[in-house]
């Protein structure tokens, strides 16, 4: 024990795992959207 | 060309966050205290300050329809407001991930986490008052006093970490960080902030045009997108 957090990685993976996730699923979900409502338009 | 301009920032926006996250992730040194867990900082931070910046917006659109009474501005709030979901989620995720291994809780009900718990709902609460309300003219001026009350935990989230003994670090700036550290957190500091223009453009478009075919107010989409 020396007071610095060990290894970590896991954490930093999952991190970025799901900010990437989330951004591209949002776009997915607003091109959808927009192509629809276009579409009616 | 104006229609491209979202889509413009989305590309740019993506790109920077690509670049600066290798650059976090691969060539900026792991921190001296928390190790390889603070690289998580270069998502973290970038995705509140434009959380704070979409709730700023949001809030600007609400008083700008209150004033004006254009329903551009209604549909521009709703964007804001939506977007900042997304930054809010996220910030909670990568919160509670990075707050694991460095606190030993994933959750904590210290001021700062709370006070923006407590704007994701009232986030929430807005936009499923705007799906519950029929009439556009009273969903938009309800949702914007709504989004003005709301706001008002936008300063208490920041000054938080002054007001109170917080667990939650005090705010960083260039002066406080390494230069081995703010350059992938400036690039993608810039990464996210485009990319919450380009949604928050888009969304304006999918709102405008919901209106539209909802009570074919005459305004174009492509007007309403406009941010500026």
């Amino acid at each position: 024990m020396n007071g610095v957090v060990q290894g970590g990685w896991e954490f930093v993976i999952a991190a970025y795992t799901i900010t990437g996730l989330a951004f591209v699923i949002y776009a997915i979900s607003l091109f959808a959207r927009l192509k629809e409502l276009k579409k009616h338009d | 060309m104006k229609s491209k301009v979202p889509y413009i920032f989305l590309a740019v926006g993506a790109a920077l966050l690509l670049f600066g996250s290798y650059w976090g992730l691969f060539i900026a040194p792991a921190e001296q205290y928390m190790g390889n867990v603070q690289r998580i900082m270069y998502v973290h931070v970038p995705s509140a300050w434009s959380w704070m910046l979409a709730i700023l917006w949001a809030f600007g659109c609400a008083i700008a329809f209150l004033f004006t009474s254009n329903m551009k501005w209604d549909s521009r709030m709703e964007a804001g407001v939506e977007v900042g979901i997304l930054l809010a989620f996220l910030l909670c995720c990568q919160g509670a991930i990075w707050a694991k291994p460095t606190w030993g809780v994933w959750w904590d009900w210290d001021p700062r986490l709370t006070s923006v718990a407590v704007l994701l709902v009232a986030s929430l609460g807005i936009m499923a008052l705007r799906s519950f309300v029929d009439d556009p003219v009273r969903r938009a001026i309800w949702s914007a006093v709504a989004t003005i009350i709301a706001s008002v935990d936008l300063p208490i989230v920041y000054f938080s970490v002054k007001w109170w003994n917080s667990l939650h670090q005090q705010q960083s700036s260039p002066n406080t960080v390494s230069s081995a550290f703010y350059i992938p957190l400036r690039v993608n500091a810039f990464g996210v902030l485009f990319l919450m223009i380009g949604f928050i453009w888009l969304r304006t478009r999918v709102a405008a045009l919901k209106l539209r075919q909802e009570t074919a107010i005459p305004h174009t989409y492509e007007e309403a997108g406009e941010l500026a």
